[in-house]
């Protein structure tokens, strides 16, 4: 689904040359809740923007569900943004000027579709968050928790291959984090790709895998299953294993069992 | 991509901001519309040909204090001395000027008889010779000139014979020939002038008339201590002419003085230069006008781009092109400025009609409105493009950032 593979990320000044990611290797497979921890500053952000093709990285290759990013132009790269990957910012990033309805409506028009499906799929999108009763309201008439829940249904709505979520639950209080966390537990659950950066380890535990990244590179990998510990440390994309889940449809079991044997 | 709906929930949830901007545009417009209204009409009035060689053709005044001497065979003398000089292609007596802003008019009776009789639009009335239509440089297009022998030396009343322009004929006699047609400069039957030619145009000398290009040569060579001559020369000899006539002039007799020389071009420029200060003046205003409009439609754009920074980052992140980006701030100015454009219109052709009531101009042509319109359109886009492609090479990343 994802694979970053020696990412280096430089930003360079006439007089500083800073390395925010250096040999950074991911390897994330389809249908996976992946938590990225670390410090402030270890390169958590520059991950998540070059995985969201946010930004582009200056060494490495990285794929994403097949394709080759390395030397994608601006509009592929806004395509693959568009219709692969569903965004959750910490701020939740809505447009104060436009009711929930068109805050979720957004990627669709980007997407082309026209407006009887678009439509449906924000009515559908809405529904899921269990806000569709408000898609006239604006943003500022809803509280932080719902806020982040349209985010989400803005995210959903496109249907992404994979969510990348920026801290999801970083604005809002502990009964709102958990909230949305159970929500975007279900959307897992459903089988969606996420991503989440947190700072909140408790929330991180509750993913399958979590990573911490320290001064731009993987320096740590815990897998949880069933309430089980594994832990490793590594740099390499081959390092972490995928621990099959009991509770995954026989096929991607199968399929992650054949990716591990391979390698 | 379009995205009307939106950007009008946008507008319409802010509005302090573009309904003032609609306001500039809508003023502006209106305002544009006339003055381009104007000064089109100033400057349609200003490109009216005199018919005349305005270059080669210019006047001096003469005036004769000497009361020994037969002032008839003097301006004879004066007249055959100046054709001879080096330079001059042909001169002669005239009682007017065009475009000189004085001179004679007048209105003359016609038709067959004293029951279908009726006047005619006034004209402006030029008393010469055989030479006036070559010195002015006017086409004889239908007829003929004077002949020497009728050329009559005196007073107005002896006028037998007339040239009159097309437009006069055109007034006078409609599709008809004017040639061998009669007028009376009295009532009917009272002095008859027989029209015996026709020029292409030749206008009088007062340019805010609305009968400028009625003109009628009559038979005559006036005589009076006053005289208006004539002169048509080579183009740039006028400043060694001046000196030349007068130097002859003199030489002949020097109880004379010999001034004011000017040529029709110089009129041109001296009676229009109330229309041009005009034209001048409307056009820097709707120069500037369009430049603080446009300097505010680009202010807007600068501004919504710094306040929607955040917002513009996280649209790339959603999936929109650069070229959405920029297609976003052009579609949100376009509505203001169409309905800033529409309703400027409506606004600017009542402020027509206002002007039209008050100052007696012509009636506002729709197509000026339009052109506004449309022109603002041009503006926008050149005002808009420039911050909006800024705008839309916001990096995306900007989205996870918490600025």
């Amino acid at each position: 689904m994802l694979s970053m593979k020696n990412i280096s990320k430089v930003f360079q000044t006439d007089l500083v040359e800073t390395h925010a990611l250096r040999d950074f290797n991911l390897e994330v497979q389809e249908g996976e809740f992946v938590a990225v921890t670390g410090p402030s500053g270890s390169g958590k952000t520059t991950f998540l923007n070059i995985a969201g093709l946010l930004e582009g990285f200056t060494h490495g290759d990285y794929f994403l569900d097949g394709v080759n990013i390395s030397n994608l132009n601006d509009n592929k790269s806004a395509t693959i943004r568009n219709e692969k990957i569903g965004f959750i910012f910490q701020g939740f990033n809505l447009i104060p000027d436009l009711n929930l309805a068109e805050n979720v409506e957004v990627p669709l028009r980007y997407r082309g579709f026209n407006a009887a499906e678009r439509k449906r799929r924000v009515q559908h999108a809405l529904e899921q968050v269990g806000l569709a009763a408000r898609m006239k309201h604006l943003p500022s008439q809803l509280s932080g928790g719902q806020q982040q829940r349209v985010a989400i249904a803005r995210a959903l709505a496109g249907e992404p291959r994979f969510l990348l979520a920026d801290e999801p639950t970083g604005n809002l209080d502990s009964m709102m984090a958990r909230q949305v966390m159970e929500l975007l537990e279900n959307i897992n659950k459903a089988g969606t790709t996420i991503i989440m950066v947190t700072h909140d380890a408790e929330l991180a535990r509750r993913a399958q895998r979590n990573i911490q990244i320290v001064d731009g590179q993987v320096c740590d990998f815990t897998m949880y299953q069933g309430g089980a510990r594994q832990q490793g440390m590594g740099t390499k994309a081959d390092k972490p294993h995928l621990v099959t889940d009991a509770d995954k449809p026989s096929d991607e079991s199968e399929q992650a069992q054949t990716e591990q044997a391979a390698s | 991509m379009l995205q009307i709906k939106p950007i009008l929930s946008t507008l319409m949830r802010n509005k302090s901001g573009p309904i003032l901007l609609l306001i500039q545009i809508i003023l502006s417009v209106a305002i544009v519309a006339n003055a381009s209204f104007i000064i089109s009409e100033r400057l349609t009035l200003m490109d009216r040909e005199s018919g005349t060689a305005e270059e080669q053709v210019f006047d001096f005044r003469l005036y004769s204090f000497d009361k020994n001497i037969d002032l008839e065979s003097q301006i004879q003398r004066d007249i055959r001395a100046i054709r001879d000089l080096p330079g001059v292609i042909d001169a002669s007596t005239t009682s007017m000027v065009p475009l000189s802003g004085g001179g004679w008019s007048s209105g003359y009776t016609v038709g067959s008889s004293e029951e279908t009789a009726k006047d005619t639009e006034n004209t402006a009335v030029y008393y010469g010779d055989e030479h006036m239509i070559n010195t002015l440089g006017v086409e004889l297009i239908e007829g003929r000139n004077f002949y020497e022998e009728e050329v009559l030396t005196g007073s107005p009343d002896l006028a037998t014979h007339g040239i009159v322009s097309k437009a006069f004929a055109k007034a006078t006699w409609g599709d008809d020939t004017a040639i061998g047609k009669t007028m009376y400069a009295g009532d009917f039957g009272n002095m008859p002038i027989k029209v015996v030619g026709v020029v292409d145009k030749l206008q009088g000398a007062w340019v805010n008339s609305d009968s400028l290009d009625n003109s009628v040569i009559l038979n005559i060579k006036l005589v009076n201590v006053f005289t208006k001559v004539l002169v048509r020369a080579e183009v740039g000899t006028l400043a060694q002419l001046k000196q030349e006539i007068t130097t002859t002039l003199l030489k002949d007799n020097r109880n004379r003085v010999v001034e004011r020389f000017t040529l029709i071009s110089e009129h041109r420029k001296r009676v229009y230069r109330n229309h041009e200060l005009m034209a001048t003046v409307l056009s820097m205003m709707v120069i500037l006008l369009l430049l603080i409009t446009s300097l505010g439609l680009a202010g807007m754009v600068m501004f919504n781009i710094e306040r929607r920074t955040k917002q513009i980052g996280t649209r790339r992140a959603l999936g929109a092109k650069k070229r959405d980006i920029i297609s976003f701030f052009l579609v949100e100015n376009y509505i203001i400025c169409v309905v800033g454009g529409v309703i400027g219109g409506l606004v600017a052709v009542q402020l027509g009609q206002q002007l039209m009531s008050v100052y007696s101009l012509p009636k506002l042509e729709l197509i000026y409105p339009i052109a506004t319109v449309a022109g603002l359109i041009v503006l926008t886009t050149i005002a808009v493009i420039l911050p909006a492609r800024k705008a839309a090479n916001i990096s995306p990343a900007i989205a996870t950032r918490s600025v």
